[in-house]
């Protein structure tokens, strides 16, 4: 067939298919992902004890408010990622400040924290339960965002994917968060941040190959 | 070239509207530019014309994710050469496979002066519907065999043999009403 014969077949259908819009479907995929997240929660590790009062410390509420942040930006960005040519703006240099404000918080926790009781501190009691907790609970999140994201045209699938799994990672640390009663920020700092990675790892996996089209 | 942003803008705008004149304007204005990508992206390789084909299905499937206020170019440049990069890997790796050829293969080049488009149209009418749907899945719609596989509860694979198969009946229809104008 020649080209310019594609053309007229294509020029047959002009507008497309009037549908919900990309950021619509991600916000219903990412809530109905977050559901299933809270319904896992509650049924294996629910809330701390306390978790209103020991979350009135601003040094505790950092570990659940700084996911948070992290995630929203991130969505920002996946949404921008899967537009063809879209620049990421300036969100893409915002989204640092997060990761500097925890190693921020880490090094003021490691000065004023007791030499004898830093390392304690930092291996904390809970690292077998913190890392695949974080990639459990990302991962209903990111089934639902990549199933939005499908629709979108990601010329940079890696990248879109490891934007998600880090979006998807940052709301499910923030529940997790509510669960954990480790609040030393040599503690959270540190294991967050790795099971953020590793999550972020396999977005970036699972994306190189769902997200081409 | 600002000047051609708002053009393609306008266009493509007009289009989204259902306006199919400017829709087949913008096509024809932007397949050159897409040539010249793909040629330069492709390191010269002898199927151009079909890469270039492939990005304006691509650009026709994914339409909705330009956004009215943005600039055209970065995003049509941005469709063209992820699907020049894709076609040299789909090339490279396709040892052994079922190759997934494009519907631009199955009508002859020398088609004359009757639009292709009635042509493909008619000719999928004469093969069984569920092959011709697959062709127009794949073919034309853009949609990846595992998707159109997960909709119709077939294998990816079965899907690319379908679709091939069909392929082959179109080109022997084809080839046929070409014997019989001539």
């Amino acid at each position: 067939m020649k080209t310019d014969d594609l053309i007229t077949l294509l020029a047959s259908d002009p507008a497309p298919a009037p549908a919900a819009s990309l950021g619509l479907r991600a916000g219903i995929g990412l809530l109905a992902g977050l559901a299933v997240t809270l319904v896992l929660f509650f049924w294996l590790l629910g809330p701390r004890y306390a978790l209103f009062r020991a979350e009135s410390d601003p040094v505790v509420a950092a570990k659940t408010v700084l996911p948070l942040v992290l995630g929203l930006l991130a969505v920002v960005l996946t949404l921008r990622s899967v537009r063809p040519g879209a620049p990421l703006g300036r969100t893409r240099r915002a989204i640092w400040l997060v990761p500097a404000a925890g190693a921020a918080l880490f090094l003021w926790s490691f000065v004023t924290t007791p030499e004898q009781a830093r390392l304690r501190d930092f291996l904390g009691h809970s690292i077998p339960v913190c890392l695949p907790f974080i990639v459990v609970l990302s991962v209903p999140l990111y089934a639902g965002f990549l199933a939005a994201l499908r629709s979108g045209a990601a010329t940079r699938p890696v990248l879109s994917g490891a934007l998600a799994g880090l979006a998807a990672a940052g709301i499910a640390t923030t529940v997790y968060s509510m669960f954990c009663n480790e609040d030393s920020p040599l503690f959270y700092a540190t294991w967050y941040s790795a099971g953020i990675l590793i999550a972020t790892g396999l977005g970036a996996a699972a994306g190189a190959r769902l997200l081409r089209w | 070239m600002p000047d051609r942003n708002q053009h393609w803008s306008d266009l493509l705008r007009r289009a989204n509207r259902g306006d199919g004149a400017a829709y087949a304007v913008f096509l024809a204005e932007v397949a050159p530019v897409v040539r010249t990508i793909c040629r330069q992206r492709s390191g010269g390789a002898e199927d151009v014309e079909d890469i270039v084909q492939e990005v304006l299905l691509a650009v026709h499937a994914k339409r909705h994710t330009w956004r009215e206020a943005d600039p055209v170019t970065p995003w049509l440049y941005a469709i063209a050469r992820y699907k020049t990069a894709d076609a040299g890997r789909r090339r490279r790796g396709q040892g052994g496979q079922v190759p997934i050829d494009t519907v631009a293969e199955v009508l002859p080049e020398e088609t004359g002066d009757t639009t292709a488009a009635r042509d493909l149209a008619q000719l999928l009418g004469r093969i069984d519907t569920h092959s011709a749907g697959i062709v127009r899945s794949v073919g034309i719609e853009g949609q990846s065999a595992g998707e159109v596989g997960a909709r119709l509860g077939m294998t990816e694979g079965a899907v690319r043999v379908a679709y091939h198969r069909a392929l082959v009946k179109l080109k022997d229809l084809a080839g046929a009403e070409a014997d019989r104008a001539d």
